[in-house]
């Protein structure tokens, strides 16, 4: 089911009659039978957005269709999706099969074959032997996985799932986010889920949408996005350690950060915002970029540099990764290069990116 | 731990309510146990004609209003309490529904707590008045016939139907305000999935409000039950010392009036042995009652 | 297509089903609350009324303010003293309400805060008594009372002495009190002792004022009891001046024989006894409402 938002906004009204623009103008088309990730720093409107999706809110503006159904107006319980809450909203005082199988009932199944299907979904998403269990008697990643089943149960059109993972504890996290994907590929559901970490939309997602202040920033598939950023806010955004910025000048066809001379741009003189991925440094022999290593951090096959940046400002550092195999002492003295596709200019005053 | 004992220092926070309690709770339950099994016991003259382990409980049963004590207390208990805990339940719902007004129902709907219940029974009394009250005139407008719920010779039923009212009006304000702050502890959530799930409104109800209301829902029943044997003030109000409406007099007594009854005659020897008696006789029943309570509710009730 | 137009009507109509489920809400409060406020108007109206109106029939339902009886009010109060009855409650409830949070208090904090032997054994006993009806202690109670030589030739400061003395405490405020006392983390303690605080003064400094709002609820609701209290103060009030409210109100108007009263006259009285009540209440009402929402007292 192809999901499409057109110009879809949400105001909210405080009480005093202040206006606060959670969604603004939402334009995106979702694929049908992928995983989208919605991503951006709290309060960038993406869970507005799912509830809106799911019907939950109602848009101040704009509308959704599934498919070529336009769904704007029809009330959640007529939209045949299947929600996943945060907290999970597990009923309990019901069982684990009685949760499941509750959808089932209010869409008058039969109870044998509601039974059969419970126990068909509960399989699916590996909680098949637990049926008999209250929540309370389950770990965090069985109970996200009851609501999976739950939500899943009455085959949804579309799945939605609000900050899946953010409950869970660091291991947790990344077997769910695979097994997520795995029932994703299985089911063939358009699913879209919601998160503020850009690691677990990166590893899960067909595409994500990053949002900030309610505006979609750039939709894409995640490595393209994270390649090719479209202003200074995606490329901080994503990417752990974080992109390292720097204040630039193109003088002469030349970037300069500081003294440093960062190789040819074709753009005009301009002062930019520069934009270097940790791991776009290299160690070289010969480079006016020269820095200062502070500490060393050495995590299994790669090293973590921070480095006192001497050309802007002395008292910030930046990070650099660079391979373990670089004998590298705090106090040292290197010479840096840049690979060319890890480095970004963005408009000082736009944030835009400059090509 | 952390801390080691503090015992003396303890003892010395706990001396006042402590004595307090001593003299005036612990004491005298078991004074209970002992007056009861005294024969004829004179407190002015501290005499007593030897032990008995069952008259006082026979004279109390062979009072010739025990078994209407009985059965008034039962009545007033099992009608009253379910009656006003379904309609509290569903007024609170009512109200949680609401945005607009919902304090200003709440504030109104609280103003039995804060009543004098004499003051109050007065009112009641005069609102079942045959000729002059607002109840007949009321059942007039839809063309019924005054009934004499509460006057001179007033059956037994009209007047017990009264009391109920009464009863029912005053036990409400604290039982919806339980249950409105029960519901609003329900986190949100629950709702939203069982919208997007479908759930019709009335299975919303059963399925999720109640069973997540039912600790709620259980502590008020045991309070109320409790509370409900314990019927006397209600009476008073409304029928005063007489307790039954004029020329049908103690039609309504209750268990808790034997009591009062035996200890205003304390002069008479044995009086105090039989209020004795009674009380226990209330506790007993509230006993059975709560234990079985908590049977049911084993199987009921959802933590 | 079509499917634009349908939709929108299931959206009027799913409109038009909200209005008439939130309408219907909205007419069963207003009935229960015309439930609630009816015997609040009889008492009202007929406290008001002439003594030829209270008798007319069918009964006058409405009566202009300018002709509201005030006599009433004072035939009521030359029946029977009730500013001295309510002078009486006032001070009845002032000491043993004092009384209460003091012995409360420190009872809770020994509860929550002191570890000593027995004390879980002694809680559970506690709340196992709270179990039990009062009818059972008022027996022995009023033997004690006797003995203390509080009835025979009862001066007032005897019968206020019996009225308060065994209400000076309450379980359930020790429960409730300990609860909230719990809440407050242990890190406040520790550091408190490290800085070399005395028990008594971090109780004082530092707990009370973080349970004002607990203790707050107990006072008003431990007041309001005082108002309601019936069945101890006609046991021990031996002279009509000693009298609390609500047994002052109920002795001054006996039914004749043929069960009738004088009803303006009572309803005047039942008013003024009601009134303060109802004003505290009004001023007061967050803490009320929200101790007992919160705590689920019964009074």
């Amino acid at each position: 089911m192809e999901i499409k938002l057109n110009n879809l906004t949400k105001v909210f009204q405080s009480k005093k009659q202040e206006e606060t623009i959670a969604v603004n103008n939402l334009d995106i088309t979702i694929p049908s039978g992928k995983l989208i990730g919605l991503l951006g720093p709290s309060g960038c409107g993406k869970s507005t957005t799912l509830y809106m999706i799911s019907g939950l809110l109602k848009p101040t503006a704009g509308s959704i269709f599934f498919g070529d159904d336009d769904v704007t107006t029809v009330p959640p319980e007529e939209r045949g999706i299947g929600l996943v809450f945060q907290n999970y909203a597990l009923y309990p005082h019901m069982t684990v099969q009685q949760n499941i199988m509750f959808p089932l009932e209010n869409l008058k199944v039969p109870k044998e074959e509601a039974i059969k299907q419970a126990q068909d979904i509960a399989d699916l998403v590996g909680i098949g032997n637990l049926m008999n269990r209250k929540p309370v008697q389950l770990s965090g990643g069985q109970q996200q996985r009851v609501a999976i089943a739950r939500a899943l149960v009455k085959k949804p059109r579309v799945l939605l799932l609000d900050e899946p993972l953010s409950n869970l504890d660091a291991r947790l996290r990344l077997q769910t986010r695979e097994e997520i994907k795995r029932i994703q590929r299985e089911t063939g559901i358009t699913t879209i889920f919601v998160t503020h970490d850009q690691e677990e939309a990166m590893s899960i997602s067909d595409e994500i949408v990053l949002m900030k202040e309610g505006i979609a920033q750039q939709k894409g598939a995640p490595q393209e996005v994270y390649d090719v950023p479209t202003n200074l806010f995606v490329a901080k955004f994503l990417g752990t350690p974080p992109i390292n910025i720097f204040d630039g000048e193109i003088k002469g066809g030349i970037l300069y950060v500081g003294d440093a001379d960062l190789g040819k741009s074709k753009l005009k003189d301009q002062e930019v915002v520069v934009g270097i991925r940790p791991e776009g440094f290299k160690v070289v022999e010969d480079s006016s970029f020269q820095a200062h290593v502070e500490f060393v951090e050495t995590i299994g096959r790669d090293t973590t540099l921070i480095i006192k940046d001497p050309h802007t400002d002395e008292k910030r550092t930046f990070r650099a990764i660079v391979d373990a195999d670089e004998q590298i002492k705090p106090g040292d003295n290197i010479k840096l290069s840049v690979k060319p596709h890890k480095l970004f200019l963005f408009d000082k005053k736009t944030g835009e990116v400059l090509k | 731990m952390l801390e080691e004992k503090h015992n003396i220092k303890a003892w010395f926070y706990l001396a006042p309510a402590l004595v307090l309690l001593i003299i005036f709770t612990f004491y005298p339950i078991f004074n209970a146990f002992f007056l009861v099994i005294l024969k004829d016991f004179n407190y002015l003259q501290g005499t007593y004609q030897g032990f008995t382990l069952t008259e006082n409980f026979v004279h109390v049963i062979r009072n010739q209003n025990f078994a209407q004590a009985m059965i008034n207390t039962m009545l007033i208990t099992f009608v009253s309490v379910p009656v006003s805990v379904v309609i509290a339940l569903l007024v609170s719902v009512w109200l949680n529904a609401i945005v607009k007004l919902r304090g200003t129902f709440q504030t109104i709907f609280f103003l039995p707590y804060v009543t004098n219940a004499i003051a109050i029974g007065m009112a009641f009394a005069f609102l079942f008045n045959r000729d002059y009250g607002l109840i007949n005139t009321a059942m007039g407008w839809i063309g019924l016939n005054p009934v004499n719920w509460v006057g001179l010779g007033a059956t037994w039923r009209h007047a017990m139907f009264s009391l109920l009212v009464y009863v029912v009006w005053g036990g409400m304000a604290f039982k919806i305000m339980v249950f409105l702050s029960g519901l609003q502890s329900i986190d949100k959530q629950y709702y939203d999935a069982a919208r997007v799930d479908s759930t019709k409104r009335s299975r919303i109800f059963r399925k999720i409000t109640v069973p997540l209301l039912s600790p709620m829902i259980f502590y008020i029943t045991i309070t109320s039950f409790i509370g409900a044997f314990k019927a006397y003030t209600e009476v008073i109000g409304m029928f005063g010392q007489r307790l039954g409406p004029a020329g049908n007099d103690r039609a309504l007594i209750t268990v808790v009036a034997l009591v009062y009854d035996a200890l205003d005659r304390s002069g008479v020897p044995g009086a105090l042995s039989e209020a004795a008696a009674a009380s226990i006789i209330l506790f007993s029943i509230t006993l059975v009652f709560t234990l079985i309570n908590m049977q049911v509710s084993k199987k009921r009730v959802h933590y | 297509m079509s499917k634009d137009i349908v939709m929108y009507g299931d959206e009027k109509a799913n409109r038009r089903k909200v209005i008439i489920r939130l309408g219907i809400v909205y007419a069963l409060l207003v009935a229960f609350a015309v439930f609630i406020i009816v015997p609040f108007y009889w008492m009202v109206l007929t406290a008001f009324k002439t003594e030829i109106q209270v008798f007319t029939a069918p009964p006058i339902l409405w009566i202009n303010p300018i002709n509201w009886q005030f006599s009433n009010f004072a035939l009521a109060l030359e029946r029977a003293p009730f500013a001295r009855f309510m002078g009486n409650t006032v001070l009845v409830s002032i000491i043993s309400t004092v009384g209460t949070v003091i012995t409360t208090v420190f009872a809770s904090f020994a509860f929550a805060r002191l570890n000593f032997v027995g004390r879980d054994l002694l809680f559970m006993l506690l709340i196992a008594t709270m179990m039990i009806p009062g009818e059972m202690f008022v027996i022995t109670n009023f033997l004690t009372v006797v003995r203390a030589g509080w009835i025979q030739d009862q001066t007032y400061m005897d019968a206020v002495l019996a009225m308060t003395l065994p209400f000076m405490t309450s379980i359930f405020y020790i429960f409730f009190l300990r609860q909230t006392f719990k809440q407050i983390p242990n890190e406040l303690y520790y550091a408190a002792k490290v800085d070399g605080t005395k028990d008594l003064q971090y109780l004082w400094k530092v707990m009370v004022p973080i349970a004002i709002p607990t203790i707050i609820t107990i006072t008003i609701l431990n007041a309001m009891g005082t108002w309601n209290a019936y069945i101890w103060p006609r046991l021990i009030a031996q002279r009509e001046e000693f009298r609390l409210v609500s047994n002052g109100l109920r002795d001054a108007f006996v039914d004749d024989l043929a069960g009738v009263v004088q009803y303006n006259e009572q309803m005047a009285a039942a008013l003024l006894v009601t009134l303060p009540l109802l004003i505290v209440f009004l001023l007061l009402k967050k803490y009320i409402m929200r101790g007992v929402s919160r705590s689920g007292i019964k009074g």
